[in-house]
């Protein structure tokens, strides 16, 4: 056989349950079942991986056949990597509320349905809402003779609303997922706002492009916090030279005061009680007043680069392991909302997230809000629509003027490397200044 | 049990217990050599198995997957249970076995999933690279080949084989960098060492870029840019079940000149592509589809289960992606026009590549995203590299106003298009 330094296998074995409604009709509500399994094997050089369905781990002979196979890939690898060593340890999973493999099938489509209904406000023509579900059993062993084997479960769903008229058709969206139990009961206000957004979002204007004064809502500026800081910050763009963040450890790249900090032990939808390599996880403050202090790290980015804390491996089922975000937070400052909006005076306020891209090597990202107002003397004005907000990771954090004292966590899934894993984000409201927003509008 | 056998008994169990059953089946095995900081780093390889069932009652339909073969039991019990809370709807059947009258041009008789060939493409990736002087930051090159069949109680059985080779390549010098990317069935298809050059290219004219002003400017998309934007808004808009909702811009507008009379929309099943097959994710066979002829919208896309609920047939575009039930998609989608010799004879700003176009409104078309390695371009050549700024607009009015087609097609995903000039578009600069 050929070297083997180390090895480790993950498997997860689930069931993803869907419930999706469409304009009150039930499209589709079922389970689905998943066995994944992935092997890695740290030759004298570089990783070879194998992914397959179905794996027996208790079967030592199936272990040692899938290593040799997973050692000659790693064979032809060139890149020599080492691991560092890192702590080790499992947290407890929070315990379920309600565990929704206690509600039946039945109950969760009427539940939906009701969340849907409460979204066709008067003036909206379309809604849709979806019911997503995963119980995960994952177990993991490595050649270090650590063991580990947990479960988790999220619950959550979306619901979109789509108001039109004359031929104009504008959409509002929600969502919610927790980790944390069953997630649908008593939700039916995140439908109707989903439907009263869409409806005032008619009249709303698009902005005037151009560079001005930006206030972020605690959801936008969540995602502002994963795009302008989150990405640069992970060990591997880092090692690859492919994050404008590399070399910078020690550096002021952001105002007195901001702390960023991304944590996958906090009990929120990007919680994981260990990562995809068996390491412990811990609270990693990433910006710690206004200084860049540490990376996001897996064992093998650690030993490479240095600077910062492992135990942010991790993977899609069926997926290798990769540097992730978890839970990634501004904390709270002390200004007040009213104090914000004041000292913003002329400019736009961004509310809630369409989602964002970040190009971490040229240091440039973009996110888009699902709507704002125009702020007028310190105060809300007209509502706007189709905006987004560029700008780049080396100065923006220096344009950050207020930070609020009303920080809130919000759920979604991010993508990197074709692997989609849970995470939230979240800030304070944030006061930007010189803030480059996108409109077409006149 | 080999697959056919499993489905064999899948479709007989079931019949026993519901009006019609599906059985759509995938066994594939992949490679993957990623290179890592310049160098080959890691070696993968992938072995998947799934099966995917769906069953008909009273109008019902129910779904269920499965990785596992041991759990087609549980399986097929699993799509009964989902068929009775699914809203019954008007049902005309699975379709019946039909000769498949197209050929596709999907999978590669020579191309061999070995770890061996796919490092062999990444030393010519990195060659490629070498030739300018950049770093490279990450790439690969991935073989894959699978097996894919659909079956259903009225007797139809289809198999295919499909074949993928991709490569990819991101280049950084200072801070500008350069993503370059090519997949297809066929091997021969892929120059790596091409992609790798360009790549590196990208980012070493990148750097150094000169600011730009906020204003109007003319425009040229190149087609991964425009691929990229009318992804996200004009695939939803064709999908006949968002028609049917009133969730598509374009619904109601059939017959109408909805973009520039120069641009043309279809999808063609049996062209080569990494979507071209003979029948559909339902079994239904493909046909070739036009959406958009000289700018008039002549029809949408539609499954079996929308085609049979609003009257209007399947056009044979069911679509499935993961493990997921079959939804409405396109096969090898072609954007296509009378080309100009040059999109960009007259001076303008080539935009290669977008950051957060899926942020864009898919319902109004609206937009606004960061540009990527955008430069000025004077008789065709790009001459100047501009550093950043954003572009707003609406993808709808783009495409009703276009200032011309260029020469140089390619394949983006399932998308062919060209780069598409595009006159007094609003650009934010810093």
């Amino acid at each position: 056989m050929a070297e083997v330094r180390y090895y480790d296998i993950r498997c997860v074995r689930g069931e993803i349950t869907l419930v999706d409604i469409d304009n009150g009709v039930v499209e589709s509500a079922g389970t689905s079942f998943f066995d994944k399994a992935v092997i890695r094997v740290l030759g004298s050089k570089g990783w070879g991986v194998l992914t397959r369905d179905h794996v027996d781990i208790d079967s030592k002979r199936e272990v040692e056949r899938l290593v040799e196979a997973a050692s000659r890939l790693a064979a032809v690898t060139e890149d020599h990597l080492d691991l560092a060593d890192a702590p080790r340890g499992v947290l407890p999973v929070p315990p379920l509320k309600e565990d929704p493999r206690d509600v039946d099938l039945e109950e969760k489509t009427r539940l939906l349905a009701g969340i849907e209904e409460a979204a066709r406000v008067a003036g909206v023509g379309n809604t849709r809402a979806r019911y997503t579900e995963g119980i995960d059993a994952v177990r993991f062993l490595d050649s270090s003779g650590n063991e580990y084997s947990y479960e988790a479960v999220r619950s959550g769903f979306s619901v979109v609303a789509i108001a039109s008229r004359n031929g104009v058709m504008q959409m509002g969206s929600e969502r919610d997922h927790i980790t944390t139990g069953f997630n649908l009961r008593n939700k039916q206000e995140f439908g109707r706002k989903a439907g009263e957004v869409a409806v005032s979002l008619l009249d709303a204007k698009i902005p005037k492009g151009g560079t001005k004064r930006a206030v972020l809502d605690p959801e936008l500026a969540g995602v502002f916090t994963h795009e302008a800081v989150g990405h640069a910050s992970e060990g591997d763009l880092v090692r690859e030279g492919a994050s404008v963040l590399g070399g910078k450890i020690g550096e002021r790249i952001g105002c007195a005061g901001l702390v960023i900090v991304d944590d996958p032990s906090l009990p929120e939808f990007g919680f994981i009680p260990v990562d995809a390599e068996g390491v412990a996880v811990e609270r990693t403050e990433i910006v710690r007043d206004g200084i860049l202090s540490s990376y996001l790290h897996n064992r093998e980015t650690l030993a490479a680069v240095g600077n910062g804390v492992p135990g942010h491996a991790r993977s899609e089922h069926g997926a290798p392991p990769i540097v992730r975000m978890s839970n990634t937070f501004i904390e709270n400052g002390d200004a007040a909302y009213d104090e914000i909006l004041e000292e913003c005076r002329d400019g736009i306020l961004l509310i809630g997230s369409r989602g964002g891209q970040v190009d971490p090597g040229r240091g440039v990202f973009q996110f888009n809000a699902e709507y704002g107002y125009l702020i007028e003397n310190g105060e809300k004005a007209g509502m706007v629509r189709d905006v987004s907000l560029s700008g780049e990771i080396l100065s923006t954090l220096h344009n950050i003027v207020l930070v609020g004292n009303d920080r809130k966590m919000s759920p979604g899934y991010c993508g990197k490397g074709g692997q989609s894993v849970p995470v939230s984000d979240g800030a304070p409201h944030l006061l930007l200044e010189n803030a480059t927003i996108g409109g077409r509008g006149e | 049990m080999n697959g056919e056998d499993l489905i064999e008994r899948i479709l007989r169990e079931g019949e026993r217990r519901a009006d019609e059953v599906e059985v759509f089946y995938a066994r594939g095995l992949s490679v993957a050599a990623e290179i890592k900081k310049g160098i080959l780093g890691n070696a993968e390889e992938s072995e998947a198995w799934s099966m995917a069932v769906r069953t008909v009652k009273d109008g019902r339909i129910g779904f269920s997957a499965t990785s596992d073969p041991d759990r087609w039991k549980e399986c097929l019990d699993a799509a009964l249970a989902s068929g009775r809370l699914a809203t019954p709807q008007q049902w005309g059947g699975f379709p019946k076995p039909a000769d498949l009258a197209g050929t596709p041009s999907a999978a590669d008789g020579d191309l061999v999933v070995a770890v061996e060939d796919a490092a062999r493409m990444v030393a010519e990736l990195l060659s490629g690279a070498a030739e300018h002087p950049v770093e490279v930051v990450g790439g690969s090159a991935d073989l894959a080949r699978s097996y894919l069949a659909i079956a259903n109680s009225s007797g139809v059985f289809y198999g295919m084989d499909r074949t993928v080779a991709a490569v990819s390549l991101e280049a950084i010098r200072e801070q500008s960098t350069g993503y370059e990317f090519d997949a297809s069935p066929f091997l021969a298809d892929i120059d790596a060492r091409s992609v790798g050059e360009q790549a590196a290219s990208l980012a070493a004219r990148s750097l150094g870029g000169s600011d730009l002003k906020t204003g109007r400017y003319d425009v040229v998309l190149s087609p991964i840019a425009a691929a990229s934007l009318i992804g996200q808004v004009l695939l939803p808009a064709l999908s006949g079940r968002n028609v049917k909702a009133g969730r598509s811009f374009l619904a109601d507008k059939v017959g109408e000149e909805v973009f520039d009379e120069r641009l043309s929309v279809y999808d063609d099943p049996f062209a080569p592509g990494l979507g071209s097959t003979a029948f559909d994710a339902e079994g239904v066979p493909t046909r070739r589809l036009v959406f958009v002829e000289q700018g008039v919208l002549r029809r949408f896309a539609y499954d079996l289960k929308t085609g049979y609920r609003y009257g209007e047939g399947s056009t044979g575009s069911a679509v499935r992606s993961g493990s997921e039930g079959p939804g409405i998609g396109v096969h090898n989608l072609f954007i296509d026009g009378p080309r100009v010799k040059e999109p960009g004879d007259e001076r303008a700003i080539w935009i290669h590549d977008v950051v957060g176009a899926h942020t864009a409104n898919p319902f109004s078309g609206d937009f606004s995203v960061e540009i990527s390695n955008p430069f000025w371009m004077e008789g065709g050549e790009p001459v100047e590299p501009i550093r950043t700024a954003m572009l707003s607009g609406n993808v709808f009015e783009m495409l009703a106003g276009i200032g011309g087609l260029g020469n140089d097609s390619r394949r983006v995903g399932r998308l062919t298009i060209p780069s598409i000039r595009l006159n007094n578009q609003q650009i934010i600069g810093k």
